[in-house]
């Protein structure tokens, strides 16, 4: 609104500008021959004044003031055949008034295309002052990392920074803020296995002797870290103890409580691990939520980690729109529907599953058994 | 305030529209009310383009990241006078600075023009209204720096790290209001042309104008010539760069145009070519936009490449150079053509001194634009370098340079010659001892070095004696002389001043390519080298953390002869994180006029690094020259006479009964 109101002024200012010397008196100025003889009398003074110094010989200055004299003298004849303006006052008038109109015209006309009026200019200052919660993730990390860069001896602000950088994928910025957080609010299970994960993330999910340690620390801290565990049976497989992964993978999920978000990927690893074990080829790991969608989800609070997984549910349930005949995809999403207690999406997607794949077909006969284990019938 | 500042470039668009035509028709059609409309537009249209570069200055400095140009060209973690300095980094910002510089010009036509005769304000308006419009339409259509990016990101992608630098606060401004001060002799030009009369006032007005512009043209020169010296980390001072070339080309025509005004002003002679000049100045300005701005050259200023941009600039090129030239030829020949004079006079010497000027910035053009050209029509690609503008610049430049001390001694339509050459011979004997001493004393090879040494000794010599002579030192007593000295028309002053700077420019130029001593070698932290006499040592590499960079400081410390440590010579390598680019910050001390000079190179695994050192005697002669000129030109423009006579200003006092009679 304020805009606008400027605007208003900025164009009121700008055509009274071309509106006020239109309406003005039209004064009857001196012609181009009374400037002309104003310089020349400039320069007979200014060659007084140089003769008076003794900068020009007297017969030089004698010379140059008769050459002035010639032109003033020419300066008056041409004055007498001076030109006769024909001006149609008409056609002044309508120039004069297409003028004054056509400053709002145009610039309303132009800023309409090329302006974006309702588009609040955003200092950073304001922006990093605004509420948190109107804040984007970035905005959040901005915040953070200016307070940091005054304050770097804030530990409580490197731990909290520090599991945000290792969800958005800035692992090295991770494992420094992991340190920093270690070193100035000491060494917690959780802060070391999120440091020894930072660090297998930088490198690409290898883990490294560094970050072995790091897990390690947390486990003496805490006897049962589930990161911890899980990822140093990985170190195991990637030093090719195939069998010794195995088994800590196995001893894990007997410790295990039920509802912990580790259980489903330990579970997917000892798979695999068997059958690479047992010679099989190995199977494409399911296409489940990857790695790093699980432990970003293991560090979240509920509410975060509810809205991530129906983030995922509402993806696969897009891609089984586009690309129908995928009867893994169909169990999956069933199975998700039920866990997140959406039974009406549920019974939807049984029904969309059967008309895609087809109630006769041997898939779509597959997926009416899967839905029966679940407690779901089709025929409706 | 951003949306504000896009609006007011909107408006400001259409008040140009309306000064390019509307004062125009008035003059043809002699109505006072229309002619009367450019000078409040021309105002209201600067005020309008400022509050739009405020508008963008003040998003860069609040880091407003919702703009696209703020968010390509600043970084949150800037130095505040950086981010002021990015508003004009950048094709989009630079491009605004132009069109604000130019309206500025305009509205100072509008609010000191009210002494010129009404047609001729009314048409120089209208002029700078057309180039105002057309560069207003090229920076909304192809480069608007209000366009907006939405959701805003966090964080900027920083500005260009060898843009980073004071250089860039003085450099562009300064350059701007050279290329733009020449468009107000442009539109002069033009608007005598239109007129097909050349008015007494406008002689006068075209010299402040070229004077103005000049100083601040040599002065950007200057900038930017030191700027790459220390911040490229070669040593060097002039590349013979297209982009120097495109400044230093209008600089040229401009000397020229500054000189024949003198005659125009004085003598009523060279009218038209004159008006030529005009033209020309301002056309080789626009070139050197075009070139720079188009990115047919890459170099640090080409900031981004679109072909659209380009084409449109030669659009306006084409437009403005081709529709003067053309009106020139159509007008000139009713035109009154000047007075005429002897060959030996001062008028003379100037004209002797506009034809090599233009004949240099012919060759320069040339070299110039010879490649480009070629590259476009054939695809060979050649680079015309150093050798080719050393020989023909340097050939055409060396008359003039021997030719300068006579111009000031002769008198107006007929000089004596061999009055003025006795009266240079104190000039000439300092020049000749100078060769003298450097043959025999500091290099016996050495001749061409030694013969620069005397032109630039017989520069100086030659305008402070000038000085001395129109004093009457040594002619009249010593308080007589004193008194005169003192009461020297400022003209006189500035003329000699620049002729002393240019001096200066090219003793420190000589000088510095030709004793020079440089050293290339690896250092380890403790070792010690020399330079040209000068011991120095190198303690090492320490790492550093600036605000938006991180950066190797090598310390080097100058050993006295006692074996103290006298100077700590500080160069550093740097990084910015945010463009992943380095830069060289060179170690430079001066010492009297010379300098040592230490660049880093790469860093050997060792601890060791390439390091490069340099000893420049009088090297800063070379800008201090040029600042020197800019100080002459400055003193011109103080001197009375360099006012136009007015009318209306006259009127205001009572006792000057001789007022002219309105007719």
């Amino acid at each position: 609104m304020v805009f606008w109101f400027i605007a208003a002024l900025l164009t009121l200012a700008a055509s009274l500008a071309v509106l006020m010397p239109l309406a003005g008196r039209s004064k009857n100025d001196s012609s181009g021959g009374a400037h002309d003889l104003e310089v020349y009398r400039d320069q007979l003074a200014e060659l007084d004044r140089d003769a008076a110094r003794g900068l020009i010989q007297p017969t030089d200055a004698e010379q140059a003031r008769a050459e002035i004299a010639r032109r003033i003298i020419r300066l008056g004849s041409d004055d007498k055949q001076q030109r006769i303006f024909t001006s149609s006052v008409s056609v002044a008038r309508s120039l004069g008034v297409a003028a004054v109109l056509a400053v709002p015209l145009i610039s309303w006309g132009l800023y309409s295309i090329l302006g974006s009026p309702d588009i609040p200019s955003q200092p950073l200052r304001e922006r990093l002052a605004q509420n948190p919660a109107d804040s984007s993730v970035d905005e959040l990390i901005a915040r953070a990392e200016a307070h940091l860069a005054g304050n770097p001896q804030d530990g409580r602000g490197w731990d909290v920074l520090a599991p945000v950088y290792l969800r958005i994928g800035r692992y090295d910025q991770a494992v420094t803020a992991y340190r920093n957080a270690i070193r100035l609010q000491g060494s917690t299970a959780d802060r070391e296995a999120g440091l020894g994960e930072a660090i297998t993330d930088a490198a690409d999910g290898m883990v490294s002797a560094e970050a072995q340690q790091a897990f390690e620390r947390a486990l003496r801290l805490e006897k049962d870290q589930p990161k911890s565990r899980f990822y140093l049976a990985t170190a195991l497989v990637q030093d090719g103890k195939i069998q010794e992964a195995a088994s800590a993978w196995e001893a894990m999920l007997a410790s295990l409580p039920a509802d912990s978000p580790w259980r489903s990927p330990t579970e997917a690893a000892l798979a695999e691990t068997q059958k690479r074990m047992t010679g099989a080829p190995v199977a494409k790991a399911a296409p489940g939520p990857s790695k790093q969608d699980m432990e970003a989800a293991a560090s979240m609070s509920p509410e975060d980690r509810k809205a991530m997984i129906e983030t995922m549910v509402a993806k696969l349930d897009e891609k089984l729109r586009q690309n129908p005949h995928d009867v893994e995809g169909w169990q999956r999403l069933l199975r998700s529907y039920l866990v997140l207690g959406k039974n009406d999406e549920a019974h939807a997607a049984l029904k969309r599953g059967i008309e895609a794949l087809g109630a006769t077909t041997e898939d779509g006969k597959k997926f009416a058994e899967f839905a029966a284990t679940l407690g779901l019938s089709a025929t409706e | 305030m951003v949306e504000i500042g896009h609006f007011a470039l909107v408006l400001a668009f259409a008040l140009s529209l309306v000064q390019s035509l509307v004062p125009l028709f008035g003059a043809r059609s002699g109505n006072e009310r229309l002619m009367a409309v450019g000078g409040p537009v021309a105002v209201t249209g600067f005020g309008l383009t400022a509050l739009s570069f405020l508008a963008l200055a003040s998003a860069y400095l609040q880091s407003d990241f919702s703009v696209v140009n703020v968010w390509e060209n600043s970084h949150s973690l800037q130095p505040m006078l950086y981010k002021f300095t990015g508003t004009w980094g950048n094709h989009e910002g630079s491009m605004l600075l132009w069109v604000l510089i130019l309206t500025f010009f305009g509205a100072l036509v509008a609010a000191f023009g009210a002494n010129l005769p009404a047609t001729l304000r009314a048409n120089v308006l209208a002029v700078q209204g057309w180039i105002g419009a057309a560069f207003f339409l090229f920076i909304l259509t192809t480069s608007n720096p209000f366009t907006r990016l939405i959701p805003a990101p966090i964080e900027g992608r920083d500005l260009n790290p060898v843009l980073q630098d004071v250089g860039l606060a003085i450099h562009p401004p300064l350059l701007y209001l050279g290329y733009v001060g020449f468009s107000v002799c442009f539109s002069f030009a033009v608007a005598a042309l239109i007129d097909g009369k050349i008015d007494a006032a406008w002689a006068r007005w075209v010299r402040p104008w070229t004077l103005a512009a000049w100083v601040f043209l040599t002065g950007g020169i200057a900038m930017g010539s030191y700027w790459a010296y220390y911040e490229l980390g070669w040593g060097g001072f002039w590349f013979w760069d297209p982009v120097e070339n495109a400044s230093f080309m209008p600089w040229l025509a401009g000397t020229a145009l500054l000189h024949s005004a003198i005659v125009m002003e004085k003598r009523s002679a060279l009218k038209i070519w004159t008006l030529l000049l005009a033209i020309l100045t301002f056309s080789l300005s626009l070139l050197g936009t075009f070139l720079v701005r188009s990115g047919v050259l890459t170099s640090v200023h080409a900031f981004a490449t679109d072909p659209s941009r380009g084409i449109f600039i030669l659009c306006i090129l084409t437009l403005f150079i081709g529709g003067s030239l053309a009106l020139f030829a159509l007008r000139a020949g009713s035109l009154t053509a000047g007075g005429i004079f002897q060959p030996i006079s001062r008028e003379g010497s100037l004209v002797l001194n506009n034809l090599f000027l233009t004949t240099a910035a012919a060759t320069v053009l040339i070299g110039t634009l010879y490649p480009l050209l070629l590259e476009a029509t054939t695809g060979d690609k050649i680079s015309v370098g150093a050798p080719f503008f050393n020989l023909t610049f340097g050939a055409l430049m060396v008359p003039v340079l021997l030719l300068i001390p006579f111009g000031p001694l002769l008198a107006w339509k007929r000089g004596d010659i061999f009055a003025a050459a006795q009266r240079l011979m104190v000039a000439f004997g300092g020049a000749l001892l100078a060769v003298l001493v450097t043959v025999l004393f500091i290099d016996k090879a050495a001749v061409f070095t030694a013969l620069g040494i005397g032109i630039a000794v017989w520069l100086v010599l030659g305008a402070l004696t000038d000085l001395a002579l129109k004093s009457g030192i040594g002619n009249v007593p010593l308080k007589t002389a004193i008194s005169r000295f003192v009461g020297l028309p400022g003209s006189v002053f500035g003329t000699a001043i620049a002729h002393l700077g240019l001096g200066l420019t090219l003793l420190g130029i000589v000088s510095a390519v030709s004793f020079e001593s440089e050293r290339i070698l690896t250092m380890h932290p403790g070792d010690t080298t020399e330079v040209a006499g000068r011991v120095v040592r190198f303690d090492g590499l320490h790492p550093f953390q600036g605000p938006n960079f991180t950066e190797d400081r090598g310390r080097f410390v100058l050993v006295g002869p006692d074996g103290k440590d006298k100077l700590e010579v500080i160069s550093s390598k740097r990084f910015y994180p945010a463009r992943r680019m380095p830069t060289t910050e060179a170690g430079i001390k001066t010492m009297g006029f010379s300098q040592l000079y230490v660049s880093l190179g790469d860093e050997q695994t060792d601890g060791a690094v390439v390091v490069r050192m340099w000893w420049k005697p009088l090297v800063t002669l070379i800008w201090l020259g040029g600042l020197v000129m800019m100080v002459g030109g400055t003193v011109s423009l103080t001197d009375r006479r360099l006012r136009v006579g007015a009318p209306a200003r006259r009127s205001a006092r009572p006792a000057d009964k001789a007022r002219p009679v309105t007719t």
